[in-house]
This record gives structure tokens, sequence and C-alpha cells, in this order.
């Protein structure tokens, strides 16, 4: 499965790192080198970029091997058959077909493309990742689990892990350097590859350990953020039986000037919930009904590290029961509706 | 003692794709040995090759060996990472340890080229509490107060200091004297 052309293209060159050693060249080699590299950055400037060249078009390269050293860097077992459907993209074999047929060879050809695993592929690691995150985000409305799911399907963030995994030189495409969308199908190809190889269980562990694990580092109220928390506070509060939020002044200070800083407390029947901090007196109060809500959904910055690899093995049940139950509605929400935290 | 002077680039510690935080990849994804057949600089990485690298490769089995043998060149080898970055040594005279030794050690990088770490640690969450700022522990009280105040106003009472105790203890000595005395 050799790519035999060569295809030129405009990037950044990848840099080489050395090793570094003493050694000692001619007096001439260094100016030498130097006017090389003058007249090659001319000629790159020209053309718009150095060219680069498929991974495949060097002598050593050997497909088989690859494949079979992808699936044991991963430390999955994948069939042959799906593993290599995976990667073979519709426009690889439409090219392939236009070449057998240009040269007169007859095209009847044995490959089979990606699209219906990938888009298998995509249903699974939805699901497995709404799995996770209702079973760890257990307090959380169901706007917030789907605006992290999106965050974590997005085309970048999935285009970013099939490229660390080694996706860019297996692909079969006819695109060069690949486009997101080839690299985001054949990701999701690959799941349900290894869904039919290995079962449904080891798939929802590589989701979890290649995907869901991009969530670490990300603060999860950047993502969603509901709209008129005061007033959502109120109907939350209300709902729940609760009297109705009261917002004090608690600090303030430098107040005529523009490094003014005021601290709003939310208090609900002289109980303590929240405060926050804001440049004015209505920013401050809307920052408080948001801590008022994090502290509700259990999303503060003082919130539980999210669980990942070994420390899902108790939850993995849990995980998958949850898989097609949706949390509550923002506008049904209730603490006591809500389960307590399961980790 | 500054960095300054430095030509390595510093950063702090990272690791591409969370690696280790869900399952652990090695990230070496492939190495290409380049050796002569004949010439004596290549006899290292000759003879390792006869010798211990079946057994690298059997170890290592995420990763692709490729083995180019090149004419009258000294012999080298090129680690390609699954970052994308690459790293070439050169084994000229190298002997059959050191081949393995290097192999080894290009098996532990990340693709990530060497630096300087300012930091051996690194988090993403370096607060729990929350950060310090100038109304943390303040007496909810200053909000209300006509300063100068009774009691905000002084310094904070921290209890009798070690002399004042001793100077107690003391006077309470001296008024048992009286007491005493009678009983002599």
């Amino acid at each position: 499965m050799v790519l035999d052309t060569v295809a030129y293209c405009r990037r950044l060159t990848v840099a080489v790192n050395v090793i570094s050693k003493r050694n000692f060249k001619a007096h001439w080699v260094a100016p030498t080198l130097r006017e090389f590299k003058r007249r090659k950055v001319i000629e790159e400037d020209r053309s718009g970029g150095p060219k680069i060249f498929h991974r495949s078009t060097f002598l050593e390269w050997n497909y088989d091997a690859e494949i079979f050293a992808f699936s044991n860097r991963l430390g999955e077992k994948f069939d042959d058959s799906s593993l290599r459907a995976a990667l073979t993209h519709k426009s690889y074999i439409e090219r392939e077909k236009a070449r057998l047929s240009d040269i007169g060879l007859d095209s009847n050809l044995h490959f089979q493309d990606n699209e219906a695993l990938s888009q298998k592929g995509g249903e699974m690691m939805s699901k497995f990742i709404n799995g996770y995150l209702r079973a760890v985000f257990t307090q959380v409305p169901e706007e917030l689990i789907s605006a992290m799911h999106d965050f974590l399907t997005s085309n970048s963030t999935l285009e970013t892990v099939a490229k660390h995994i080694g996706l860019g030189d297996l692909m079969l495409c006819a695109d060069f350097p690949c486009k997101t969308e080839t690299y985001v199908k054949s990701f999701k190809a690959i799941i349900a590859a290894l869904a039919e190889s290995s079962g449904e269980e080891r798939a929802r562990i590589f989701v979890q350990d290649l995907v869901v694990t991009q969530l670490y580092g990300q603060d999860v109220n950047e993502l969603w953020n509901p709209v008129d928390p005061v007033g959502n506070l109120a109907a939350i509060l209300k709902r729940e039986g609760k009297a109705e939020p009261e917002f004090r002044l608690i600090r303030q200070a430098g107040s005529n000037s523009i490094l003014a800083v005021y601290y709003v407390g939310v208090y609900s029947d002289k109980h303590f919930i929240s405060e926050g901090a804001g440049e004015s007196l209505e920013i401050a109060k809307e920052m408080a009904a948001r801590e008022a809500l994090k502290k509700f959904f259990h999303t503060e910055d003082s919130m539980r590290a999210l669980p990942f690899g070994r420390q899902l093995k108790n939850i993995q049940s849990k995980i998958e029961q949850l898989e097609n139950q949706p949390n509550l509605p923002f506008s049904e929400w209730i603490s006591e509706k809500v389960m307590s935290a399961v980790h | 003692m500054s960095n300054s002077h430095l030509f390595l680039p510093s950063g702090f510690l990272r690791t591409p794709l969370q690696n280790g935080l869900g399952r652990y990849i090695p990230q070496l994804q492939r190495i290409t040995l380049k050796f002569c057949k004949n010439h004596g600089g290549s006899r290292g990485v000759r003879d390792f090759i006869e010798s211990d690298l079946m057994e690298f490769a059997k170890t290592n089995h995420g990763t692709v060996v490729y083995l180019k043998p090149r004419r009258h060149r000294s012999p080298c080898m090129v680690a390609e990472y699954l970052n994308g970055e690459r790293e070439y040594l050169s084994c000229h005279e190298f002997s059959r340890d050191e081949v393995h030794k290097w192999l080894s050690y290009m098996c532990t990088r990340s693709g990530i080229p060497v630096m300087r770490f300012r930091k051996y640690q690194h988090t993403d969450y370096p607060t729990v509490q929350g950060v310090w700022n100038p109304f943390t522990h303040q007496a909810p009280e200053i909000n209300v107060a006509e300063f100068p105040h009774g009691v905000l106003s002084k310094p904070i009472d921290h209890g009798q200091t070690a002399t004042e105790q001793l100077i107690e203890i003391f006077k309470k000595t001296q008024i048992e004297d009286p007491v005493n005395k009678p009983s002599n």
C-alpha cells in the first residue's frame, strides 16, 4: 500500500534535532553551507514553502509493519481487515480506480472505505463520552454536559488526538497534507474497528483514555455559561422551596477609581451561599450568582479531580448505565433530584 | 546564578496528549538504523544488529525498526516520534553497548526537544482554597465600623507574652508571702 505519487506541498519543515558531537571541518565547508542555505531560502520563499513528502515515499517504509506497531503502541488488538478498512479513505479508492482505468487496467479493487465505520464510531464515541460525563458530573445540568461533549468531539480536539497516535502516516487518502475531516473520520473509524475486533468494553476504555483525558486542565465553566444567572438562581431556589436570593455588598475598595472592586454575597434566608467579585456592582452581582450555580453543580475551582484510567475501574458499570440517561435540564434543576457524587 | 547565558531553551514539564493520564503510549514511532556493511566505523552497529536487535524489537513492539545499509557512509540512527519530531544521532565507532544504550535513551524520549526544566513539577490547578486577596480572613465587622475603633484599631491580641506571665507569677508569690508568715 505504498503511495507511488510524490506530493509537493507547502508547509513548515519538521525540525531535526541533532545530538551534537565535536568534529573538525575544512575552512570552506561553513561558507558553502551558508550559501546553500541562502539559496534554499530564496527558492522556498518563491515557491511558497518547503517541499514535504509523505512518509510512505521513503525507501524505509513497510505498511504492514507500521500497522502492526500501531496496534501494539495502543495496547489493543485489531482485526487486520477492520483496521485497514478504517484507515482507507474514499478519496484514495477513487484515485486508485481512476489511475488504473487511465492505464487501461481493470479496476475491480477490493478496498473497503471507512465511511460506515466512521459513522458508527462517531455515535459510539458520543455515547461513551456522555456516559463518562454523566457519571462524573452527576450534579450538572444537561446543557453543560452537551457543551463538554461538543468540546471533546470538536474537530480540533479529535485532530490533535489522531495526529498524536500516528494516524498521519498510516491513512490512505488522496489529500496531502491530510485535512482535518480526514483525520477525524479515520479516528472515529478506528474506534468502530476496535469495537468490532475487541468488543465494546475495550472501545469504551480506549475513548476514555484518549479522548476524555483532553478535558484535563480545561475549565468546564468556560465551555458553558448560563444566561441570566441571577434569574436562574432565583428560579432554582424557588423550586427548592427556599427563600429568594438576597444580594448584599460584603467588601468594597477604590470605589471612585479605575481599580474599583466590589464583593457581593448571595444569601438565602440569612444563610450564606456564595460571593463574587467585580469591577462594578452589577458585575459583582452576576459573578456571585454564577458562583452560587457553580457551587450547586459542584464545578467550582476547588471541585474534585476528574478520574481517569485505572480510577474508572469501579464506575465502569455506572458509566455504561448512564450512557442513555441524560441529566436534568437547567430549567428543571433541583438539588434533591440529582444523585450524590459517585467517585 | 542566571541561565540567560545558556543557548538551551527552557520550559515547563509537559507531555504530548496527556500521555500517562489515561494509558501510557510509547512515543517512539519508528527508528531507522543506517550503517555500512563493510566499514569499521559501523562495527558496533553491525554487532548490535546481529545480537541485541531482535530482543529490542520484541520488547518495543510499538516501534517500527528499519535497517538501511548504506555503503561508504558512517552509521547513524534517526528516531521519529509521534508528535512529528525527529532525532538524529551519529553512531560512528560506537561499541555494541553504546548503540544499545542510546537506542534505549531514544525510547524514553517523547519528541519534545531537550530543554532546561524551569520547575520539576506542573499543575493546571494551582490553588484549591482560592488565591489570597486583602479581604481574606478580614473580620466582616470592618464594613460597618467607624474608625478609629476601640477593638479593630488596636493590634490583634495574641495573649500574654512570656515576660508578662513571669511578672504575674512573681506578683502572685508576693501576695502569698504574708499568708505563710503566721505559720512560721
